[in-house]
Protein backbone atom coordinates (compact mmCIF):
# COMPACT_ATOMS: atom_id res chain seq x y z
CA UNK A 1 0.00 0.00 0.00
CA UNK A 2 1.41 3.36 -1.01
CA UNK A 3 -1.28 5.95 -0.27
CA UNK A 4 -4.57 6.55 1.50
CA UNK A 5 -7.24 9.20 1.73
CA UNK A 6 -10.55 9.73 3.50
CA UNK A 7 -13.28 12.36 3.63
CA UNK A 8 -14.64 14.13 6.63
CA UNK A 9 -17.32 11.72 7.83
CA UNK A 10 -20.76 12.93 8.75
CA UNK A 11 -24.33 11.83 9.42
CA UNK A 12 -25.20 13.82 6.29
CA UNK A 13 -22.80 15.35 3.77
CA UNK A 14 -25.51 17.19 1.88
CA UNK A 15 -22.87 19.59 0.55
CA UNK A 16 -21.49 17.06 -1.94
CA UNK A 17 -22.72 14.26 -4.17
CA UNK A 18 -21.37 10.75 -3.72
CA UNK A 19 -18.86 11.13 -6.56
CA UNK A 20 -17.71 14.49 -5.19
CA UNK A 21 -17.06 12.83 -1.83
CA UNK A 22 -15.04 10.10 -3.54
CA UNK A 23 -12.98 12.77 -5.31
CA UNK A 24 -12.28 14.39 -1.92
CA UNK A 25 -10.77 11.12 -0.63
CA UNK A 26 -8.96 10.31 -3.90
CA UNK A 27 -7.38 13.79 -4.00
CA UNK A 28 -6.04 13.25 -0.48
CA UNK A 29 -4.62 9.87 -1.49
CA UNK A 30 -2.86 11.34 -4.52
CA UNK A 31 -1.65 14.68 -3.15
CA UNK A 32 -1.39 14.54 0.65
CA UNK A 33 0.69 11.37 0.94
CA UNK A 34 4.42 11.69 0.31
CA UNK A 35 4.48 9.79 -3.00
CA UNK A 36 5.89 9.95 -6.48
CA UNK A 37 2.90 8.76 -8.49
CA UNK A 38 1.07 10.33 -11.40
CA UNK A 39 -2.62 9.56 -11.65
CA UNK A 40 -2.03 8.19 -15.16
CA UNK A 41 0.04 5.35 -13.63
CA UNK A 42 -3.06 3.84 -12.01
CA UNK A 43 -3.92 0.71 -13.99
CA UNK A 44 -7.41 0.13 -12.70
CA UNK A 45 -9.85 0.47 -9.85
CA UNK A 46 -11.99 -1.52 -7.46
CA UNK A 47 -15.07 0.11 -5.97
CA UNK A 48 -16.75 -1.13 -2.81
CA UNK A 49 -20.25 0.01 -1.92
CA UNK A 50 -22.97 -1.90 -0.15
CA UNK A 51 -26.45 -0.86 -1.17
CA UNK A 52 -27.91 0.46 -4.39
CA UNK A 53 -31.00 1.45 -2.39
CA UNK A 54 -29.43 4.32 -0.46
CA UNK A 55 -29.19 6.48 -3.55
CA UNK A 56 -31.53 4.71 -5.95
CA UNK A 57 -28.62 4.39 -8.36
CA UNK A 58 -27.43 1.06 -9.66
CA UNK A 59 -23.94 0.57 -11.11
CA UNK A 60 -22.54 3.56 -9.24
CA UNK A 61 -19.05 2.29 -10.01
CA UNK A 62 -19.41 3.53 -13.58
CA UNK A 63 -20.14 7.05 -12.34
CA UNK A 64 -17.06 6.88 -10.09
CA UNK A 65 -14.57 5.71 -12.73
CA UNK A 66 -15.85 8.44 -15.04
CA UNK A 67 -15.78 11.15 -12.36
CA UNK A 68 -12.24 10.25 -11.26
CA UNK A 69 -11.02 10.06 -14.86
CA UNK A 70 -10.06 6.38 -14.60
CA UNK A 71 -11.69 5.27 -17.87
CA UNK A 72 -11.05 3.17 -19.94
CA UNK A 73 -9.05 1.13 -17.42
CA UNK A 74 -10.03 -2.03 -15.57
CA UNK A 75 -12.79 -1.77 -12.95
CA UNK A 76 -14.83 -4.11 -10.78
CA UNK A 77 -17.42 -3.48 -8.08
CA UNK A 78 -17.24 -5.50 -4.87
CA UNK A 79 -20.20 -5.91 -2.53
CA UNK A 80 -20.20 -7.88 0.68
CA UNK A 81 -22.38 -6.06 3.23
CA UNK A 82 -20.36 -4.65 6.10
CA UNK A 83 -17.23 -6.44 4.83
CA UNK A 84 -17.43 -4.70 1.45
CA UNK A 85 -14.38 -2.56 2.20
CA UNK A 86 -12.24 -5.44 3.42
CA UNK A 87 -13.25 -7.57 0.44
CA UNK A 88 -12.41 -4.67 -1.92
CA UNK A 89 -8.94 -4.39 -0.35
CA UNK A 90 -8.51 -8.16 -0.76
CA UNK A 91 -9.60 -7.92 -4.40
CA UNK A 92 -7.15 -5.06 -5.06
CA UNK A 93 -4.44 -7.07 -3.32
CA UNK A 94 -5.24 -10.14 -5.44
CA UNK A 95 -5.13 -8.12 -8.67
CA UNK A 96 -1.69 -6.75 -7.80
CA UNK A 97 -0.27 -9.93 -6.26
CA UNK A 98 -1.37 -11.96 -9.29
CA UNK A 99 0.46 -9.57 -11.60
CA UNK A 100 -2.75 -8.60 -13.37
CA UNK A 101 -2.27 -4.90 -12.57
CA UNK A 102 0.64 -2.90 -11.14
CA UNK A 103 -1.21 -0.04 -9.44
CA UNK A 104 -4.82 -0.26 -8.24
CA UNK A 105 -7.00 2.39 -6.64
CA UNK A 106 -9.40 0.79 -4.15
CA UNK A 107 -12.37 3.07 -3.53
CA UNK A 108 -15.09 2.70 -0.91
CA UNK A 109 -18.13 4.88 -0.39
CA UNK A 110 -21.67 5.09 0.93
CA UNK A 111 -24.11 7.96 1.31
CA UNK A 112 -26.67 6.75 3.81
CA UNK A 113 -28.32 10.08 4.62
CA UNK A 114 -30.70 10.25 1.68
CA UNK A 115 -33.16 8.01 3.53
CA UNK A 116 -34.30 8.31 7.17
CA UNK A 117 -32.52 6.27 9.88
CA UNK A 118 -35.32 3.67 10.26
CA UNK A 119 -35.40 3.15 6.48
CA UNK A 120 -31.60 2.86 6.51
CA UNK A 121 -31.87 0.23 9.24
CA UNK A 122 -34.44 -1.55 7.10
CA UNK A 123 -32.11 -1.61 4.07
CA UNK A 124 -29.38 -3.06 6.26
CA UNK A 125 -31.90 -5.56 7.68
CA UNK A 126 -32.69 -6.65 4.12
CA UNK A 127 -29.11 -7.97 4.16
CA UNK A 128 -30.40 -10.65 6.52
CA UNK A 129 -32.70 -13.57 5.62
CA UNK A 130 -35.89 -11.99 4.25
CA UNK A 131 -38.07 -15.14 4.46
CA UNK A 132 -37.51 -16.03 8.12
CA UNK A 133 -35.52 -13.43 10.06
CA UNK A 134 -36.48 -9.99 8.73
CA UNK A 135 -40.28 -10.63 8.65
CA UNK A 136 -40.52 -11.30 12.40
CA UNK A 137 -39.01 -7.88 13.07
CA UNK A 138 -35.38 -8.89 12.87
CA UNK A 139 -32.80 -6.17 12.27
CA UNK A 140 -29.14 -5.90 13.02
CA UNK A 141 -29.22 -4.32 16.47
CA UNK A 142 -31.71 -7.04 17.39
CA UNK A 143 -29.53 -9.88 16.07
CA UNK A 144 -26.47 -8.47 17.85
CA UNK A 145 -28.45 -8.03 21.06
CA UNK A 146 -29.42 -11.72 20.96
CA UNK A 147 -25.79 -12.67 20.38
CA UNK A 148 -24.55 -10.30 23.11
CA UNK A 149 -26.99 -11.71 25.65
CA UNK A 150 -25.79 -15.22 24.91
CA UNK A 151 -22.18 -14.02 25.25
CA UNK A 152 -23.09 -12.60 28.68
CA UNK A 153 -24.79 -15.89 29.65
CA UNK A 154 -21.94 -18.04 28.36
CA UNK A 155 -18.97 -16.00 29.62
CA UNK A 156 -20.20 -13.43 32.14
CA UNK A 157 -19.52 -10.43 29.92
CA UNK A 158 -21.06 -7.26 31.38
CA UNK A 159 -22.78 -4.13 30.09
CA UNK A 160 -20.03 -2.11 31.80
CA UNK A 161 -17.35 -3.89 29.75
CA UNK A 162 -19.30 -3.14 26.58
CA UNK A 163 -19.61 0.50 27.67
CA UNK A 164 -15.81 0.64 28.05
CA UNK A 165 -15.47 -0.19 24.36
CA UNK A 166 -17.79 2.70 23.46
CA UNK A 167 -15.85 5.09 25.69
CA UNK A 168 -12.48 4.01 24.26
CA UNK A 169 -13.55 4.34 20.63
CA UNK A 170 -15.62 7.48 21.00
CA UNK A 171 -12.87 9.19 22.96
CA UNK A 172 -10.15 8.14 20.48
CA UNK A 173 -12.30 9.80 17.80
CA UNK A 174 -12.02 13.12 19.62
CA UNK A 175 -8.42 13.35 18.33
CA UNK A 176 -9.26 12.41 14.73
CA UNK A 177 -10.46 15.39 12.72
CA UNK A 178 -12.31 13.19 10.19
CA UNK A 179 -14.49 11.51 12.84
CA UNK A 180 -18.23 12.02 12.80
CA UNK A 181 -18.46 12.23 16.61
CA UNK A 182 -15.77 14.95 16.78
CA UNK A 183 -17.56 18.31 16.53
CA UNK A 184 -14.48 20.25 17.65
CA UNK A 185 -12.28 19.24 14.71
CA UNK A 186 -14.71 18.01 12.02
CA UNK A 187 -16.70 20.82 10.37
CA UNK A 188 -19.40 18.25 9.52
CA UNK A 189 -19.28 16.52 12.94
CA UNK A 190 -22.22 15.61 15.17
CA UNK A 191 -23.21 18.58 17.29
CA UNK A 192 -23.98 16.29 20.23
CA UNK A 193 -20.73 14.35 19.78
CA UNK A 194 -17.69 14.75 22.02
CA UNK A 195 -16.13 12.56 24.65
CA UNK A 196 -18.21 10.26 26.86
CA UNK A 197 -17.98 8.30 30.13
CA UNK A 198 -19.11 4.78 31.04
CA UNK A 199 -22.15 6.25 32.88
CA UNK A 200 -23.25 8.06 29.68
CA UNK A 201 -23.31 4.77 27.80
CA UNK A 202 -25.15 2.96 30.59
CA UNK A 203 -27.72 5.77 30.79
CA UNK A 204 -28.32 5.98 27.04
CA UNK A 205 -31.64 4.47 25.92
CA UNK A 206 -31.92 0.77 25.14
CA UNK A 207 -32.32 -0.08 21.46
CA UNK A 208 -32.40 -3.86 22.02
CA UNK A 209 -31.30 -5.18 25.41
CA UNK A 210 -28.35 -5.19 26.29
CA UNK A 211 -27.42 -2.75 23.52
CA UNK A 212 -27.97 0.93 24.12
CA UNK A 213 -27.72 3.85 21.73
CA UNK A 214 -24.05 4.50 22.59
CA UNK A 215 -23.14 0.81 22.13
CA UNK A 216 -24.09 1.02 18.47
CA UNK A 217 -22.09 2.26 15.50
CA UNK A 218 -22.75 5.31 13.39
CA UNK A 219 -24.42 5.62 10.01
CA UNK A 220 -22.38 7.88 7.80
CA UNK A 221 -21.78 9.61 4.52
CA UNK A 222 -18.25 9.45 3.23
CA UNK A 223 -15.58 7.81 1.14
CA UNK A 224 -12.11 6.35 1.50
CA UNK A 225 -9.40 5.44 -0.98
CA UNK A 226 -6.34 3.18 -0.79
CA UNK A 227 -3.72 2.85 -3.50
CA UNK A 228 -2.02 -0.54 -3.79
CA UNK A 229 1.02 -1.27 -5.94
CA UNK A 230 3.31 -4.14 -6.81
CA UNK A 231 6.52 -4.47 -4.80
CA UNK A 232 8.66 -3.05 -7.59
CA UNK A 233 6.32 -0.13 -8.28
CA UNK A 234 5.73 0.57 -4.57
CA UNK A 235 9.44 1.09 -3.95
CA UNK A 236 9.53 3.71 -6.73
CA UNK A 237 6.39 5.47 -5.49
CA UNK A 238 7.41 5.87 -1.84
CA UNK A 239 10.29 5.31 0.57
CA UNK A 240 7.82 4.12 3.21
CA UNK A 241 5.45 1.58 1.63
CA UNK A 242 3.34 -0.61 3.91
CA UNK A 243 3.29 -4.28 2.98
CA UNK A 244 0.19 -6.47 3.06
CA UNK A 245 1.74 -9.64 4.45
CA UNK A 246 -1.40 -11.65 5.14
CA UNK A 247 -4.93 -11.80 3.79
CA UNK A 248 -7.73 -14.07 4.98
CA UNK A 249 -11.45 -14.35 4.36
CA UNK A 250 -14.13 -16.44 6.01
CA UNK A 251 -17.86 -17.01 5.67
CA UNK A 252 -20.82 -18.26 7.68
CA UNK A 253 -24.58 -18.85 7.57
CA UNK A 254 -26.85 -15.91 6.78
CA UNK A 255 -29.09 -16.88 9.70
CA UNK A 256 -26.97 -16.92 12.85
CA UNK A 257 -29.24 -19.64 14.24
CA UNK A 258 -28.06 -22.03 11.52
CA UNK A 259 -24.44 -21.91 12.67
CA UNK A 260 -23.15 -25.06 14.36
CA UNK A 261 -23.00 -25.48 18.12
CA UNK A 262 -20.51 -28.25 18.68
CA UNK A 263 -16.99 -28.98 19.87
CA UNK A 264 -15.39 -29.75 16.52
CA UNK A 265 -16.10 -26.53 14.59
CA UNK A 266 -13.42 -24.43 16.30
CA UNK A 267 -10.21 -23.86 14.31
CA UNK A 268 -7.40 -23.18 16.79
CA UNK A 269 -4.86 -20.40 16.32
CA UNK A 270 -1.14 -21.23 16.74
CA UNK A 271 -0.90 -20.01 20.37
CA UNK A 272 -4.09 -21.73 21.55
CA UNK A 273 -4.41 -25.06 23.37
CA UNK A 274 -7.29 -27.50 22.77
CA UNK A 275 -7.91 -27.89 26.53
CA UNK A 276 -8.87 -24.18 26.79
CA UNK A 277 -12.08 -24.86 24.92
CA UNK A 278 -13.03 -28.44 25.71
CA UNK A 279 -16.40 -27.26 27.08
CA UNK A 280 -17.11 -24.65 24.41
CA UNK A 281 -19.87 -25.20 21.86
CA UNK A 282 -18.73 -23.27 18.82
CA UNK A 283 -19.46 -20.87 17.23
CA UNK A 284 -23.08 -20.82 18.45
CA UNK A 285 -24.47 -17.33 18.36
CA UNK A 286 -21.81 -15.97 20.73
CA UNK A 287 -18.82 -16.09 18.37
CA UNK A 288 -17.92 -15.48 14.74
CA UNK A 289 -16.48 -18.52 12.99
CA UNK A 290 -15.83 -16.50 9.80
CA UNK A 291 -13.67 -14.02 11.75
CA UNK A 292 -11.72 -16.85 13.34
CA UNK A 293 -11.19 -18.50 9.94
CA UNK A 294 -10.09 -15.22 8.29
CA UNK A 295 -7.64 -14.60 11.13
CA UNK A 296 -6.28 -18.14 10.92
CA UNK A 297 -5.52 -17.73 7.21
CA UNK A 298 -4.03 -14.25 7.54
CA UNK A 299 -1.86 -15.20 10.56
CA UNK A 300 -0.53 -18.26 8.76
CA UNK A 301 0.42 -16.19 5.73
CA UNK A 302 1.95 -13.36 7.77
CA UNK A 303 3.69 -15.55 10.36
CA UNK A 304 1.65 -14.29 13.32
CA UNK A 305 1.90 -16.86 16.11
CA UNK A 306 1.03 -14.64 19.10
CA UNK A 307 -1.36 -11.91 17.94
CA UNK A 308 -1.58 -9.95 21.20
CA UNK A 309 2.21 -9.58 21.36
CA UNK A 310 2.98 -9.25 17.66
CA UNK A 311 0.26 -6.84 16.60
CA UNK A 312 0.68 -3.18 17.54
CA UNK A 313 -2.45 -1.64 16.07
CA UNK A 314 -5.82 -2.96 14.90
CA UNK A 315 -8.78 -1.33 13.23
CA UNK A 316 -11.66 -3.75 13.74
CA UNK A 317 -15.32 -3.71 12.80
CA UNK A 318 -16.96 -2.46 16.02
CA UNK A 319 -20.52 -2.38 14.67
CA UNK A 320 -21.47 -2.94 18.30
CA UNK A 321 -19.45 -2.74 21.50
CA UNK A 322 -20.36 -6.38 22.07
CA UNK A 323 -19.01 -7.40 18.67
CA UNK A 324 -15.66 -5.72 19.39
CA UNK A 325 -15.42 -7.92 22.49
CA UNK A 326 -16.51 -11.01 20.53
CA UNK A 327 -13.93 -10.19 17.85
CA UNK A 328 -11.04 -9.88 20.36
CA UNK A 329 -11.68 -13.57 21.01
CA UNK A 330 -12.04 -14.58 17.36
CA UNK A 331 -8.75 -12.83 16.59
CA UNK A 332 -7.07 -14.65 19.47
CA UNK A 333 -6.24 -11.46 21.42
CA UNK A 334 -7.98 -13.06 24.40
CA UNK A 335 -9.30 -16.53 25.17
CA UNK A 336 -12.97 -17.11 24.40
CA UNK A 337 -14.78 -15.56 27.32
CA UNK A 338 -11.97 -13.17 28.24
CA UNK A 339 -12.74 -10.44 25.67
CA UNK A 340 -14.52 -8.26 28.22
CA UNK A 341 -11.51 -8.42 30.54
CA UNK A 342 -9.17 -7.28 27.75
CA UNK A 343 -10.94 -3.94 27.41
CA UNK A 344 -11.46 -3.67 31.17
CA UNK A 345 -7.70 -4.01 31.73
CA UNK A 346 -7.08 -1.21 29.23
CA UNK A 347 -5.05 -3.47 26.95
CA UNK A 348 -6.73 -2.13 23.79
CA UNK A 349 -6.22 1.59 24.52
CA UNK A 350 -3.94 3.61 22.21
CA UNK A 351 -1.05 3.05 24.66
CA UNK A 352 -2.15 -0.50 25.61
CA UNK A 353 -0.69 -3.86 24.58
CA UNK A 354 -2.47 -3.59 21.22
CA UNK A 355 -4.28 -0.40 20.22
CA UNK A 356 -7.74 -1.24 18.88
CA UNK A 357 -9.59 1.38 16.87
CA UNK A 358 -7.37 4.39 17.52
CA UNK A 359 -9.32 6.16 14.74
CA UNK A 360 -12.51 5.77 16.75
CA UNK A 361 -13.72 2.83 14.67
CA UNK A 362 -17.33 2.49 13.57
CA UNK A 363 -18.57 3.80 16.92
CA UNK A 364 -16.47 6.96 17.04
CA UNK A 365 -15.21 7.63 13.53
CA UNK A 366 -17.64 6.45 10.86
CA UNK A 367 -19.62 3.65 9.26
CA UNK A 368 -20.31 4.59 5.67
CA UNK A 369 -20.60 0.89 4.89
CA UNK A 370 -18.57 0.46 1.66
CA UNK A 371 -15.97 2.97 2.84
CA UNK A 372 -15.42 1.40 6.25
CA UNK A 373 -12.98 -1.43 5.51
CA UNK A 374 -10.94 0.88 3.29
CA UNK A 375 -10.90 3.57 5.99
CA UNK A 376 -9.41 0.86 8.26
CA UNK A 377 -6.66 0.17 5.71
CA UNK A 378 -5.90 3.88 5.40
CA UNK A 379 -5.80 4.31 9.18
CA UNK A 380 -3.44 1.38 9.77
CA UNK A 381 -1.31 2.52 6.81
CA UNK A 382 -0.87 5.97 8.40
CA UNK A 383 -0.20 4.35 11.78
CA UNK A 384 2.58 2.18 10.37
CA UNK A 385 4.08 5.13 8.49
CA UNK A 386 3.97 7.08 11.77
CA UNK A 387 1.93 9.90 10.21
CA UNK A 388 -1.48 9.28 11.83
CA UNK A 389 -1.06 12.40 13.96
CA UNK A 390 -0.32 14.56 10.93
CA UNK A 391 -3.48 13.42 9.17
CA UNK A 392 -5.70 13.40 12.26
CA UNK A 393 -4.61 16.84 13.40
CA UNK A 394 -3.54 15.50 16.83
CA UNK A 395 -0.61 13.31 17.87
CA UNK A 396 -2.72 11.53 20.50
CA UNK A 397 -3.93 8.84 18.11
CA UNK A 398 -0.48 7.72 16.94
CA UNK A 399 0.53 4.32 18.27
CA UNK A 400 4.21 4.82 19.12
CA UNK A 401 6.57 2.69 17.08
CA UNK A 402 3.82 0.65 15.44
CA UNK A 403 5.33 -1.92 13.08
CA UNK A 404 2.59 -4.49 12.52
CA UNK A 405 -1.12 -3.83 12.12
CA UNK A 406 -4.32 -5.65 11.33
CA UNK A 407 -7.60 -4.71 9.69
CA UNK A 408 -10.80 -6.65 10.26
CA UNK A 409 -13.88 -6.15 8.09
CA UNK A 410 -17.14 -7.89 9.00
CA UNK A 411 -20.56 -8.36 7.40
CA UNK A 412 -23.97 -9.43 8.61
CA UNK A 413 -24.04 -11.53 11.75
CA UNK A 414 -20.57 -12.71 10.71
CA UNK A 415 -21.43 -13.92 7.20
CA UNK A 416 -18.30 -12.57 5.54
CA UNK A 417 -15.21 -11.50 7.44
CA UNK A 418 -11.83 -10.45 6.10
CA UNK A 419 -8.59 -10.00 8.02
CA UNK A 420 -5.44 -8.45 6.59
CA UNK A 421 -2.07 -8.07 8.25
CA UNK A 422 -0.02 -5.00 7.32
CA UNK A 423 3.64 -4.40 8.10
CA UNK A 424 5.92 -1.38 7.93
CA UNK B 1 -44.95 19.43 -8.12
CA UNK B 2 -41.54 18.28 -6.95
CA UNK B 3 -41.09 18.70 -3.21
CA UNK B 4 -37.99 20.83 -2.48
CA UNK B 5 -36.22 20.68 0.89
CA UNK B 6 -33.33 23.08 0.24
CA UNK B 7 -31.97 25.31 -2.53
CA UNK B 8 -28.23 25.29 -1.72
CA UNK B 9 -27.46 22.46 -2.01
CA UNK B 10 -30.61 21.68 -3.98
CA UNK B 11 -32.38 18.77 -2.23
CA UNK B 12 -35.55 17.28 -3.73
CA UNK B 13 -37.87 14.40 -2.83
CA UNK B 14 -37.75 11.12 -4.78
CA UNK B 15 -39.69 7.96 -4.01
CA UNK B 16 -39.87 4.44 -5.34
CA UNK B 17 -42.33 1.61 -4.79
CA UNK B 18 -41.80 -2.03 -5.79
CA UNK B 19 -44.25 -4.94 -5.72
CA UNK B 20 -42.71 -8.40 -5.61
CA UNK B 21 -44.38 -11.75 -6.41
CA UNK B 22 -42.33 -13.78 -4.01
CA UNK B 23 -42.20 -17.60 -4.19
CA UNK B 24 -41.32 -19.64 -1.12
CA UNK B 25 -40.39 -22.46 -3.50
CA UNK B 26 -39.90 -25.84 -1.82
CA UNK B 27 -40.24 -24.32 1.64
CA UNK B 28 -43.91 -23.50 0.84
CA UNK B 29 -45.24 -26.48 2.90
CA UNK B 30 -43.79 -24.90 6.04
CA UNK B 31 -46.10 -21.93 5.61
CA UNK B 32 -49.16 -23.85 4.37
CA UNK B 33 -48.87 -26.33 7.28
CA UNK B 34 -48.71 -23.49 9.79
CA UNK B 35 -52.18 -22.58 8.58
CA UNK B 36 -53.24 -26.11 9.68
CA UNK B 37 -51.58 -25.68 13.05
CA UNK B 38 -48.68 -28.00 12.19
CA UNK B 39 -45.00 -27.13 12.58
CA UNK B 40 -42.89 -28.83 9.97
CA UNK B 41 -39.13 -29.02 9.71
CA UNK B 42 -36.88 -30.70 7.15
CA UNK B 43 -34.75 -33.74 7.95
CA UNK B 44 -31.72 -35.15 6.14
CA UNK B 45 -31.75 -38.93 6.53
CA UNK B 46 -28.14 -39.19 5.42
CA UNK B 47 -26.70 -36.68 7.91
CA UNK B 48 -29.42 -37.24 10.53
CA UNK B 49 -29.93 -33.48 10.88
CA UNK B 50 -33.16 -31.55 11.18
CA UNK B 51 -33.39 -27.98 9.99
CA UNK B 52 -35.73 -25.17 10.93
CA UNK B 53 -35.99 -22.80 9.06
CA UNK B 54 -36.51 -25.58 6.53
CA UNK B 55 -34.15 -26.34 3.66
CA UNK B 56 -35.04 -28.49 0.67
CA UNK B 57 -31.38 -29.38 0.29
CA UNK B 58 -29.10 -30.49 3.13
CA UNK B 59 -26.18 -28.04 3.37
CA UNK B 60 -23.86 -30.81 4.61
CA UNK B 61 -24.34 -33.39 1.84
CA UNK B 62 -26.59 -31.61 -0.70
CA UNK B 63 -29.07 -34.50 -0.73
CA UNK B 64 -32.76 -33.59 -0.65
CA UNK B 65 -34.40 -33.46 2.78
CA UNK B 66 -37.78 -34.83 3.92
CA UNK B 67 -40.52 -33.05 5.85
CA UNK B 68 -41.07 -34.07 9.48
CA UNK B 69 -43.57 -32.71 11.97
CA UNK B 70 -42.08 -31.40 15.22
CA UNK B 71 -43.67 -30.81 18.60
CA UNK B 72 -42.85 -27.10 18.69
CA UNK B 73 -41.70 -27.48 22.29
CA UNK B 74 -38.37 -26.08 23.32
CA UNK B 75 -36.39 -23.61 25.39
CA UNK B 76 -35.11 -20.05 25.04
CA UNK B 77 -31.46 -20.03 23.92
CA UNK B 78 -31.22 -16.22 24.03
CA UNK B 79 -33.75 -13.38 23.85
CA UNK B 80 -33.97 -9.61 23.73
CA UNK B 81 -36.45 -6.77 23.90
CA UNK B 82 -36.65 -4.60 20.78
CA UNK B 83 -37.18 -0.94 21.64
CA UNK B 84 -36.41 0.16 18.08
CA UNK B 85 -36.71 -1.56 14.69
CA UNK B 86 -36.54 -1.14 10.95
CA UNK B 87 -39.17 1.21 9.55
CA UNK B 88 -41.62 -1.61 8.84
CA UNK B 89 -41.74 -2.79 12.46
CA UNK B 90 -41.49 0.49 14.39
CA UNK B 91 -45.23 0.24 15.10
CA UNK B 92 -44.67 -3.06 16.98
CA UNK B 93 -42.10 -1.93 19.58
CA UNK B 94 -41.46 -3.01 22.23
CA UNK B 95 -41.48 -6.66 21.16
CA UNK B 96 -39.45 -9.74 22.12
CA UNK B 97 -37.23 -11.80 19.84
CA UNK B 98 -35.59 -15.09 20.76
CA UNK B 99 -33.51 -17.84 19.33
CA UNK B 100 -35.21 -21.01 20.56
CA UNK B 101 -33.90 -24.56 20.83
CA UNK B 102 -36.64 -26.90 19.61
CA UNK B 103 -37.12 -30.60 20.36
CA UNK B 104 -35.76 -32.66 17.48
CA UNK B 105 -34.23 -29.67 15.65
CA UNK B 106 -30.49 -29.08 15.25
CA UNK B 107 -30.61 -25.38 14.38
CA UNK B 108 -31.84 -22.43 16.43
CA UNK B 109 -35.09 -20.80 15.30
CA UNK B 110 -35.59 -17.03 15.45
CA UNK B 111 -39.08 -16.08 16.52
CA UNK B 112 -41.09 -13.55 18.47
CA UNK B 113 -42.13 -14.34 22.02
CA UNK B 114 -45.62 -13.31 23.02
CA UNK B 115 -46.17 -13.06 26.75
CA UNK B 116 -48.09 -11.01 29.27
CA UNK B 117 -45.17 -11.37 31.72
CA UNK B 118 -42.04 -10.29 29.85
CA UNK B 119 -40.18 -9.75 33.12
CA UNK B 120 -40.27 -13.55 33.66
CA UNK B 121 -38.50 -14.38 30.38
CA UNK B 122 -35.12 -16.02 30.88
CA UNK B 123 -32.59 -18.15 29.06
CA UNK B 124 -33.54 -21.84 29.45
CA UNK B 125 -37.26 -21.07 29.94
CA UNK B 126 -39.60 -23.64 28.36
CA UNK B 127 -41.59 -22.38 25.39
CA UNK B 128 -44.03 -23.76 22.85
CA UNK B 129 -44.56 -22.56 19.30
CA UNK B 130 -48.05 -21.31 18.47
CA UNK B 131 -49.57 -20.77 15.04
CA UNK B 132 -51.91 -18.10 13.71
CA UNK B 133 -55.57 -18.95 13.07
CA UNK B 134 -55.70 -16.45 10.20
CA UNK B 135 -52.49 -16.90 8.24
CA UNK B 136 -50.61 -14.02 6.67
CA UNK B 137 -48.34 -16.59 4.94
CA UNK B 138 -45.29 -15.08 6.62
CA UNK B 139 -42.85 -16.16 9.34
CA UNK B 140 -45.00 -14.20 11.80
CA UNK B 141 -47.65 -16.96 11.45
CA UNK B 142 -45.62 -18.79 14.11
CA UNK B 143 -44.33 -17.49 17.44
CA UNK B 144 -43.31 -18.74 20.87
CA UNK B 145 -45.16 -18.50 24.17
CA UNK B 146 -43.88 -19.47 27.63
CA UNK B 147 -44.78 -23.08 28.49
CA UNK B 148 -44.15 -23.32 32.22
Amino acid sequence: MVAGGVTYFSKARKDKTQEELVAEAARMALYDNDINLDKSEIDGSVTGYFSDHFEQQLKFGAIITDYLGLNPKSHVRIEGGGATGGLAIREGYAQVASGLLDVVMVIGFEKMSEVNTAKGNEFIALASDTDFDFPVGGYYSGYYALMARRHMEEFGTTEEQMAMVAVKNRNNAQHNKFAQTNPKMNPYGMKDGGSIKVEDVLKSPYIAYPLKRLDICLMSDGASVAILASEEKAKKITDTPVWITGSGAGSDAMRAGDRPRDKKSLPLLPHEKPEWYKNLDYPGVHSFRAGREAARQAYKMAGITNPLKQLDVIELHDAYTSSEIQTYEDLGLAKYGDGGKLVQEGQTLVDGEVAVNPSGGLIGNMHAVGATGIMQAVEVFWQLQGVAGKFHGSDKTQVKGAETGLIHSHAGTGTYVTVSVLRR
Amino acid sequence: MTEVFSIDPLIIKNDYYIEYRHSYGKTSPFFTNLAKGKIMATHCEHCNKTYLPPRNDCPECLRETKWVEISGKGTIHTFSTMYFAGEKFLKDVPFYLAYVELEGVDTLFLTRIKTKNPEKLKIGMKIKLKTARDPEWRATDVWAEPDE
